[in-house]
């Protein structure tokens, strides 16, 4: 049971499944499905989930605890299913459009990735000894940020750039774990609060979207300019 | 010399008996996994046994190429397994190459059974080798990022010395770089093998094949070699992946009892990478031709992040 006090273990652990969460999210932007989508995100989350709690558990800082909780009650199990019910209400389970094609998309992020490694590698100073636990993560964070932006530039459909900009909190999320050990617990309880809320008005409005025009797709609201 | 010797056929022999077998497991449990009997496990030996007495039909138009072909590919894909470690670090012609050896010996392998496949003169022939050929100009840089990677981890390309390297470092496969280098091979493994999101192992009859409608015009001993060939390079790659990754029970020289410890610890890793390759098989439809370049970029991309977290992490 050494494992479980040893930090060098830890910072192992943690490493490993950032680099999960990166794959997951280069598996949503070559996923074509909507329903496998919001699955890849469900997964995403719940990684995120438990990096955050093997930070609390390492690092002997309790109250990242219940960030950890509460990130896999909401974003592991309770968005995804709202947002599989709303794909169920408006009936579309069709493939995501995308404006490129998905092998250069994979590729675009692949890009991506290294720009995100080179901007974490000038905050890396290992003089900082364990203080500097977690820099390449934040890497993977500021990717996993990165490309969150580029699938809601890459998208059509209104839900799947819901999805996307979700992607994009859970790249803050890392950052804000990793680097700070957590955010004061109000301003965390703020923003999953904010993303629920983000979550449920989104969800209507898809649907409001869908009800008025018969699709999703975000282009064709240009009809609306004066 | 004599010591070397030994080592060469023993790693020959091992290499011949065990290919056939690793087949034929795979087949069974896909079986069993879909509630049919399946062969027996021993069926790949019948079917060599077999082709391997009956006559052959050459097709007229056919050069010597053809006819070449079999050998070629036969004894690139058995030098290329002298070349890996199976059962212990140290490879018994590894002076001769390194894992870039291995990769471009497959590769001569394969664009012979390409050519060979465009030589018979079948409409189907050339179909396979355009197929073949795209395929795996999508699979080999891949392949390249994830032996890179490996090899800037050990500091060397000679397979002998990143296993031992591997050895020495257990814990190693947990790194970030190895996981997803892992990731992208185990794609590498399944295109370059034939398997089923990027082709259908078990027909002769479909449009979209890809391996079988290159050698559909062989038979005979010809069809023999090039099958036993086929499975040969499937447990290059296996063995590879397992002692490159996770070399638990590789003894780092040869000696009798490392051999058979090597010898069983290789058997029960090749029992589960199998039941991995079984499980994506079973659980995947076959892709459409136009959608494999995807799953290969995905590859691809995931070795250029093995390749990018080395340095970083």
């Amino acid at each position: 049971m050494d494992l479980l006090h040893n930090p060098e273990f830890g910072d192992k652990l943690v490493t490993l499944m950032a680099a999960f969460v990166l794959v997951l999210q280069i598996a949503m932007v070559g996923q074509r499905s909507l329903v496998m989508n919001i699955r890849l995100f469900a997964a995403q989350s719940f990684l995120l989930g438990a990096i955050a709690g093997s930070i609390a558990w390492y690092n002997h800082a309790p109250h990242i605890f219940i960030a950890a909780g509460m990130t896999i009650l909401l974003k592991a199990i309770l968005v995804p299913i709202v947002l599989e019910r709303l794909v169920d209400r408006i009936d579309i389970h069709h493939e995501i459009a995308p404006i490129l094609n998905t092998p250069l998309s994979i590729m675009i992020s692949g890009g991506l990735t290294l720009v995100a490694y080179l901007v974490g590698e000038s905050f890396y100073h290992p003089e900082a000894g364990a203080a500097s636990l977690g820099h390449n993560t934040l890497a993977v964070a500021i990717s996993v940020f990165l490309i969150g932006f580029f699938m809601m530039i890459n998208r059509r459909k209104a839900l799947t750039q819901v999805l996307a900009l979700l992607t994009l909190e859970n790249g803050i999320f890392l950052a804000a774990t990793c680097l700070t050990y957590g955010m004061p617990l109000i301003v965390e309880l703020g923003v999953f609060f904010d993303v629920l809320v983000a979550v449920l008005v989104l969800g209507i409005l898809v649907y409001r979207i869908r009800e008025s025009f018969e699709s999703m797709d975000v282009s064709k609201l240009r009809r609306l300019r004066g | 010399m004599t010591g070397t010797l030994l080592k060469v056929v023993a790693q020959l022999v091992l290499l011949l008996m065990l290919a056939p077998l690793v087949s034929g497991l795979i087949k069974t449990l896909k079986a069993r996994l879909q509630m049919r009997r399946g062969p027996g496990l021993l069926q790949p030996y019948s079917d060599i046994y077999k082709l391997l007495r009956k006559g052959m039909v050459i097709p007229n138009t056919a050069s010597w190429l053809f006819s070449a072909t079999p050998y070629v590919v036969f004894l690139a894909t058995l030098l290329a397994g002298l070349m890996a470690p199976m059962v212990a670090a140290d490879t018994p012609i590894g002076l001769f190459g390194g894992v870039l050896a291995v990769v471009y010996l497959l590769g001569l392998g394969r664009f012979f059974v390409a050519l060979s496949g465009l030589d018979a003169g079948s409409p189907f022939g050339g179909l396979g080798s355009s197929r073949e050929m795209t395929v795996s100009a999508l699979a080999e840089p891949t392949l390249m990022l994830a032996v890179f990677t490996v090899a800037i981890g050990a500091g060397s390309t000679s397979l002998a010395e990143i296993a031992r390297v591997a050895i020495n470092q257990q814990w190693r496969f947990l790194a970030p770089s190895q996981v997803l280098a892992f990731a992208a091979l185990f794609l590498v493994l399944i295109a370059e093998t034939g398997r089923i999101p990027v082709d259908n192992p078990a027909t002769h009859l479909e449009l979209t094949m890809i391996h079988e409608a290159m050698i559909l015009e062989y038979s005979g001993p010809y069809l023999a070699l090039i099958e036993w060939a086929a499975s040969i390079k499937q447990l290059v790659l296996m063995t590879l992946m397992i002692n490159v990754f996770w070399p638990f029970g590789l003894s780092t020289a040869w000696s009798l009892s490392g051999v058979w410890a090597g010898l069983g610890w290789l058997a029960l890793k090749l029992l589960i990478l199998s039941c991995t390759v079984v499980l994506v098989e079973t659980a995947n439809a076959k892709m459409r031709l136009f959608r494999v370049p995807e799953l290969m970029a995905v590859a691809f991309t995931l070795g250029a992040l093995a390749l990018i977290s080395t340095f970083l992490f």
